[in-house]
């Protein structure tokens, strides 16, 4: 496992200079966006003083025309060539910057910054039960880390409704990292851990609502407290669930959550699926901030190191049961 | 008249409700008991094949071994009762730890894929059954809470359901790695 301080002797070594070069294009990048803002905000500025100074006794409106087309054919020369260059910076960020990170972090990982687990893997985990109309994502992760096989990648899940004007809109279903994992037990049934809202909301009578729950398995209560305060459990077999979530792993998942935040979890096909729901887009080149700033690159360092080491906070590697 | 009726209609189905509640969660202890039964059957079949894996390593723990395969005879004997039963059982998880812990001084043995292989299947035996014993006491905790809150507590009495006793996990579960 990759430390702080070696990221940070890392960075020093191998990133700063490849984002040195990645901030000299990103300056060059923003230039044309100047030249877009400057008549824009001079716009801005003749309508207000219009507005409330001369009360448009003095200035003509060919002044607004004018500026109107002044803006027009700036922006219709420059933005194409923003964004071309704004995805080649993306491009080559997370080919030089994020890539490199996930090798040192375990070169026996391999990035894709295009690719992402697949619908049919997402709609298999049971997670969210919701009809998915939208669905994207990038930053795929995939390997071995020691005898377990990993893959996770970000992805936004989302399904679109009508507002009361009888407008469509998209609102998501899961936002976040999305983690897979070979489990290190047989088992035929289903277990599902969702973060326990309705009883954190309505006390007993959210425990009787889950209870009723049609779209899920059965409720299966778990001996440890702390653990039902914070999850729901649901499982297809009693029993199976037990020998799943083992004291130590329950233990476990309550130490990983501290870490990570909101997580839904779920074990089938002898795999476990866990979703980390964030409220933010990762690995992605700052465009307004420098490409030197440390705290970004080893936030990203961070979100890595917390998926890669799921497999040792869950402890995936240790093969004692009948499968290897 | 009618509110009478009402009432007396009402309480009738409150009756139902919690007599049908307390035989769900009575028929539930059950289920999960046998499913402990089943568990303990699945150990007892890997005894012949653990012994035979290691008599030839073992020489000097003979008694050990014929004491097992005694102990998983009469785990089988359906004239014991069910406190000989669990006094049973707990003895095999005292031989079987003894044995595991014999293993330690033959390392041919303990190398060996067979062995390997059995412990495994042994490892995985042993964490269901501390599964089960778990689901065993969810459910008897649930029935308890039943036969003493109220008002279900006044059904329980008239169907002379009593408390029933929780499993008492050993320590080697409670400590399991995983």
């Amino acid at each position: 496992m990759k430390t702080a301080e070696e990221f940070n002797r890392y960075y020093d070594v191998n990133l700063i200079s490849k984002l040195r070069d990645l901030e000299n294009e990103r300056k060059k990048l923003l230039r044309p966006v100047i030249f877009l803002c400057l008549p824009f905000v001079g716009s801005v500025v003749i309508f207000f003083l219009n507005f409330f100074v001369l009360h448009f006794h003095h200035l003509d409106r060919a002044i607004f025309v004018g500026a109107i087309l002044i803006n027009g054919t700036l922006g219709a020369v420059f933005l194409p060539r923003f964004f071309k260059l704004k995805k080649t910076l993306k491009v080559k960020y997370k080919e030089e910057i994020i890539k490199e990170m996930v090798y040192f972090i375990d070169p026996s990982l391999s990035y894709n910054s295009t690719s992402f687990i697949s619908q049919s893997d997402f709609e298999n985990s049971k997670l969210f039960t919701k009809g998915i109309d939208r669905y994207e994502g990038d930053d795929l992760v995939v390997g071995n880390i020691g005898k377990t096989e990993v893959r996770f990648s970000e992805l936004n899940a989302q399904y679109e409704t009508t507002d009361k004007d009888g407008r469509s809109r998209y609102v998501s279903i899961f936002n976040g990292i999305f983690f897979i994992a070979d489990f290190h037990k047989d088992f035929v049934g289903e277990t599902i851990v969702l973060p326990d809202t309705a009883e954190k909301l309505f006390g007993k009578l959210g425990a009787m609502f889950q209870k009723m729950n049609i779209s899920r398995p059965d409720l299966v209560k778990l001996e440890n407290p702390d653990f039902e305060k914070a999850f729901v459990v649901y499982g297809t077999d009693q029993v199976e669930t037990r020998y799943i979530l083992t004291p130590a792993l329950i233990q476990r998942i309550m130490d990983f959550q501290k870490k990570s935040g909101k997580i839904y979890l779920s074990f089938l096909y002898s795999k476990v699926y866990i979703a980390i729901s964030l409220n933010k887009n990762l690995f992605e080149p700052p465009l307004f901030k420098s490409m030197l700033n440390y705290k970004l690159v080893e936030d990203y360092f961070k979100y890595l190191i917390l998926m890669v080491n799921i497999v040792e906070d869950l402890d995936l590697n240790t093969r004692i049961w009948s499968k290897n | 008249m009618w509110i009478g009726l009402i009432i007396f209609g009402c309480l009738i189905l409150l009756f139902v409700i919690m007599f049908n509640s307390l035989v769900s969660r009575k028929n539930q202890v059950e289920n999960a008991f046998a499913s402990i039964d089943v568990y303990l059957k699945k150990r007892a079949d890997q005894i012949p094949s653990l012994v035979n894996s290691i008599k030839g390593y073992m020489n000097h723990e003979k008694a050990m071994l014929a004491q097992i395969t005694k102990l998983r005879k009469e785990s089988f004997d359906s004239k014991i009762g069910s406190n000989e039963r669990v006094d049973v059982e707990n003895k095999i998880t005292d031989s079987m730890n003894k044995i595991m812990l014999a293993v330690e001084a033959y390392p041919d043995l303990k190398a060996s894929h067979n062995f390997i292989q059995l412990q495994r299947s042994l490892n995985e035996v042993e964490e269901q059954l501390a599964a089960s014993r778990r689901a065993f006491n969810a459910s008897v905790t649930d029935y308890n809470n039943g036969v003493e809150s109220f008002p279900m507590n006044i059904v329980a009495l008239m169907m002379a359901y009593k408390r029933k006793n929780m499993f008492v996990i050993p320590m080697e579960s409670r400590g399991q790695t995983n």
